[in-house]
């Protein structure tokens, strides 16, 4: 103990003597961070300082382990420094000991200096976790040291130690993350990456830094490395080498691998896993969201029925900061990106309140391509591609929806951000069971279990409503028609229906219905519903109806896009696979296998176009009716049936509105604050203000006077992110998909 | 060439030819050195004995003084490193770093960290190897004193007056084994050595061969026929005869030389090897 305290003070007292020692530890990493800083636009701030933070503290721990250690002791032997100890009364453990804590306590100061410049200069908030940050950057240092040491056991000369040094600190500085974010690398380097204890050092420090994770929650990082250092500290004791003399066989040097055994073990978990991967993506995502930039000299639409005229809007962190309304000159003083975007119009990221994420809007030749869960990823990112950065799922796997609102919650998936209804509560030959007739057995119940709620009574009803909060929904979505000629479904029992919407508002869940005609709505408003769904299209909604629905703040989603896209599909018409957004958003081969189904002559029914045409009518009169009556109007495509494909469709949808006479700055607030009011979330979304999320669109044009200007889209912003729209849909170009 | 101070009866598995084995494992038998098995009680002994090996080095950045203190805490006993620095004339330099100081500085040095545990036995190696003959003066001093002081002292040497001046008993090692061993004297006597009588004329000699003179070895002339060497046990009587021998050849002396063996006569006698091979 005497002997390990005396080394450790000595050698510590002689690297601070050292301009090398000095240089690598304290400046070299400043310069990195400096470095870093301006190419990553640190003055912006947000958790991109925390990222440059981590990489910075990273590459000091590797130098300070493999150049500190891996090659300085090494020259001790060379240099027969070591040979003087070997015939004082000391064992090599303490002089492991010394150069472990010399290692660990050179780094301290890098630490605090970094995370220090960081505050200063950038104003990055103190880690919220400060002793979990500090017990993993020990248990890294150490670990690097320890590895750092086994490279000098097993090198039987200072060049040898060179070349293992560079084999290892290379691809760890590069590959890992440490340099370069790993999620910016390709797909072979992040599994690659998975074995390497760099990127868990990334990672968990990111985690910790960013997403003010504790350090039991990298249990298996910090594990790892505390193996690593432990199994490293035996293999240094037993290759332990007084003497430059003392050759080391070719196959001791095997003994390097056995200390990678633990993150060989953790890389073959996380390839399984894949939870690495995703862990790299949310860190990613996480400093895109963190930019900070301020969008000027635009037109505002807030969304709550004002437009500036002239106006700026600042991001910061993922936040809208402020919204300013004409010329300002502080702002030109922001150290902050600018967009410029005179004659374009700022406006909430549209919503879409009625989506079918499990079916994709159109046909696949290929059977194959139906694939539920790829769909629902596309769609979504259709969505964002198409400026709709919020969309509520209404009628989908209960257990998959749940997932994917997860993946892009946390930012695993780049996409429009999920609110989930789950399964639909219908009855037995209801409307939303026709789906599952052609199932049988087992397969069928499962189905059945996911997508629908069938209740046998009014408790039943309650309770399933009740296990679905349980289960984490955002609404409840009940059906309630009885279908119309050539198509007639069992109508929902109105006392089973009546308490779904009754126990869904007991638990705060917005219920939306689904109704088919007059009576549906009347029966939906009287139960208490929060919204609409479709309305009527086969008759007038009294304006009575409307009046109570005003009164009580019911919505109406009247999608008359889907109304649209039948009639097109019974009369063979491909207008609206020729828009041009859709085009841009969706696939070539959907696009490719809906073209071919509307030339099938089978698909083609005139009379029912026919009086689909009526039907439009009807939806068209009915909505101007709600309009005039001062029912919330909200925007719904159901999109997922044939031809109302994820994303453009909202276009569409405002477009069909103003064409039944609804102003268009009316009809663009029921697709921002009306449509985040039904869903709960307009203290968060659907307004330009604030305090709220950054999910902004910003358009060519004023489309409170030309609606078609939704469709040109200039930029879209997602929690803060400007989004790679042209990459969204580019597994090459965007690793993260 | 081992130089061995008193009391050590079997150096033999404690050094190598070379000296910088330490503590070899042994081949065969017991070994037992202050009481302690070296292959058993290593870091007993070494807190017990005092090393300097050839070709160590301390890190350029550490001071003198911080280097003994360095060494003190290995150590369960040490001594007190004021006074070891004043008897190695190192006070001047304690500050100084390790890198700044002259050869004959460092080798100090080294002596003072083999010296720091108060050892009963010191190993050294080469102490003197390389310096300077003020430098090798001072060392000598030191072992002389080292030796007064009661304690046991391994030398390794290449200087044969190093061993003769400084050892009370040598051991003479050749590729790894003893070839003689004993007090400076004895080794000297056990061996075929005697006095050799030296004579070199003013012209060659002709081509006369020299008698067979008593008590001597058969005369040998070299090529140029002008000295002449006789190996002798009564050198007085030797000279001369031969000087005689050489007057009535008529030829005048040049130079006369009579030597004692030494051990470096015996070391060639037993190795067959100059020593500074």
């Amino acid at each position: 103990m005497k002997a390990y305290l005396a080394l450790t003070q000595n050698e510590l007292r002689l690297a601070f003597r050292d301009k090398q020692v000095l240089f690598f530890n304290y400046a070299f990493p400043l310069i990195f961070f400096f470095l870093l800083s301006a190419m990553l636009h640190a003055e912006r701030g947000g958790s991109v300082v925390a990222a440059i933070v981590t990489n910075v503290l990273v590459i000091g721990i590797l130098g300070n382990g493999f150049f500190g250690a891996g090659i300085r002791a090494v020259q001790e032997r060379e240099q027969n420094i070591l040979r003087r100890f070997k015939v004082a009364p000391i064992s090599p453990l303490p002089i492991l000991g010394a150069s472990l804590t010399t290692g660990l306590l050179l780094f301290v100061p890098a630490i605090l200096l970094t995370i220090g410049l960081a505050r200063l200069l950038y104003g990055m908030p103190i880690p919220d976790r400060p002793v979990s940050l500090l017990i993993f950057l020990a248990i890294g240092a150490l670990a690097f040291r320890s590895i750092g040491l086994i490279i000098a056991a097993v090198s039987n000369s200072t060049a040898e130690s060179n070349v293992l040094v560079q084999l290892l600190y290379m691809p760890m500085m590069f590959l890992s993350g440490a340099a370069i974010p790993a999620a910016m690398l390709p797909r072979w380097t992040q599994t690659v990456s998975q074995f390497m204890p760099a990127a868990y050092l990334v990672s968990g420090m990111q985690g910790i830094l960013t997403q003010h994770e504790s350090l039991f929650a990298n249990w298996k990082s910090a594990g790892a490395l505390v193996v690593t250092l432990c199994l490293a500290i035996f293999v240094a004791m037993r290759l332990f080498r007084w003497e430059k003399d003392e050759k080391l066989q070719g196959s001791a040097k095997l003994w390097v691998a056995g200390v990678m055994v633990p993150f060989l073990a953790l890389g073959v978990y996380q390839f399984r896993t894949n939870e690495q991967t995703v862990k790299n993506r949310t860190l990613w995502r996480q400093m895109q969201r963190g930019d900070a930039f301020l969008i000027r000299n635009a037109r505002i639409f807030v969304g709550d029925g004002r437009v500036l005229e002239n106006g700026s809007v600042l991001v910061r962190k993922g936040r809208i900061e402020g919204v300013y309304e004409g010329d300002n000159a502080q702002l030109s003083t922001l150290k902050v990106d600018i967009v410029e975007a005179s004659g374009k119009t700022v406006m909430p990221g549209l919503i879409d309140v009625h989506v079918h994420l499990g079916a994709p809007g159109g046909m696949f030749a290929e059977a194959k391509d139906f694939a539920t869960e790829k769909i629902a990823e596309r769609g979504l990112a259709q969505y964002l591609y198409s400026g709709v950065t919020t969309v509520k799922s209404t009628g989908d796997t209960l257990d998959g929806s749940l997932a994917l609102r997860q993946r892009v919650a946390i930012g695993d998936l780049l996409g429009a951000e999920l609110f989930v209804s789950g399964p639909l509560f219908t009855t037995e030959g209801g409307h939303g069971t026709e789906y599952f007739s052609w199932l049988e057995g087992p397969a069928k119940a499962a189905a059945v279990e996911q997508f629908v709620r069938t209740p046998a009574n009014p408790d039943q009803a309650r309770e399933q409503v009740r296990q679905l909060k349980t289960a984490g929904v955002d609404a409840i979505k009940a059906v309630l028609e009885s279908g119309r000629t050539g198509m007639l479904f069992a109508r929902m029992d109105l006392a089973m229906f009546r308490a779904v919407v009754q126990e869904a508002n007991g638990q705060h869940l917005p219920a939306s219905v689904h109704t088919g005609n007059a009576r549906d709505v009347e029966d939906a408003v009287d139960a208490g519903a929060a919204s609409v769904e479709h309305g009527s299209f086969s008759d007038p909604i009294p304006d009575a109806v409307f009046a109570r629905m005003a009164k009580t703040g019911i919505a109406y989603d009247p999608t008359l896009s889907v109304l649209e896209a039948i009639r097109d599909l019974s009369a063979g018409r491909p207008d609206l696979l020729r828009r041009s957004l859709v085009q841009q958003a969706v696939s070539q081969k959907l696009l490719k296998g809906t073209a071919e189904l509307l030339k099938d002559p089978k698909t083609a029914n005139a009379d029912r176009a026919a009086g689909l045409d009526g039907a439009i009518r009807i939806a068209q009169d009915n909505l101007r009716r709600a309009w005039k009556t001062g029912v919330p109007l909200v925007t719904g495509s159901d999109a997922g049936n044939m031809l109302v494909f994820h994303g453009p469709t909202v276009h569409r949808e405002l477009q069909l509105w103003v064409e039944a006479g609804i102003p268009p700055a009316v009809a663009l607030q029921a697709a921002t604050l009306n449509a985040a009011r039904l869903l709960r979330a307009d203290a968060r979304i659907g307004v330009v203000a604030a305090g709220h999320d950054a999910n902004l669109l910003v358009v060519d044009g004023d489309p409170t006077r030309d609606i078609s200007a939704t469709e040109r889209i200039s930029t879209v912003v997602l929690k803060g992110e400007r989004v790679r729209r042209v990459d969204l849909f580019d597994a090459s170009k965007n690793p993260l998909q | 060439m081992v130089g061995i101070g008193a009391g050590v009866d079997q150096p033999r598995a404690l050094v190598a030819q070379s000296g910088e084995e330490f503590l070899r494992p042994r081949d065969a038998g017991e070994v037992s050195v202050l009481g302690f098995d070296p292959g058993r009680e290593t870091k007993r002994l070494k807190d017990r004995i005092g090393v300097c090996l050839q070709a160590t080095n301390l890190p350029e950045r550490i001071t003198v003084r911080e280097a003994l203190r360095l060494f003190a805490s290995l150590y369960s006993k040490t001594v007190d490193a004021d006074a070891l620095l004043e008897r190695l004339m190192l006070v001047d330099k304690r500050d100084a770093p390790y890198g700044k100081l002259s050869g004959g500085q460092k080798q100090r040095l080294a002596l003072a960290l083999a010296l720091i545990n108060d050892p009963q036995m010191l190993f050294l190696d080469e102490p003197s190897a390389g310096l300077d003959p003020q430098a090798r003066l001072e060392i000598h001093s030191l072992m002389q004193e080292l030796r007064r002081e009661q304690r046991t002292v391994l030398l390794t040497t290449h200087y044969i007056e190093e061993a003769e001046k400084l050892c009370d008993r040598v051991a003479i090692v050749d590729e790894g084994r003893i070839v003689a061993m004993g007090t400076p004297e004895e080794i000297r006597s056990r061996t075929l050595g005697q006095a050799r009588v030296e004579v070199r004329c003013e012209r060659p000699l002709g081509a006369a061969d020299p008698p067979r003179w008593a008590d001597a070895d058969p005369a040998q002339i070299s090529d140029d026929r002008m000295t002449i060497v006789v190996g002798t046990r009564k050198p007085a009587r030797t000279l001369v005869d031969l000087v005689r021998w050489i007057d009535q050849l008529g030829v005048e002396l040049a130079d006369v030389h009579l030597r004692h063996p030494s051990l470096e006569d015996v070391f060639i006698e037993l190795t067959g090897k100059s020593l500074r091979e």
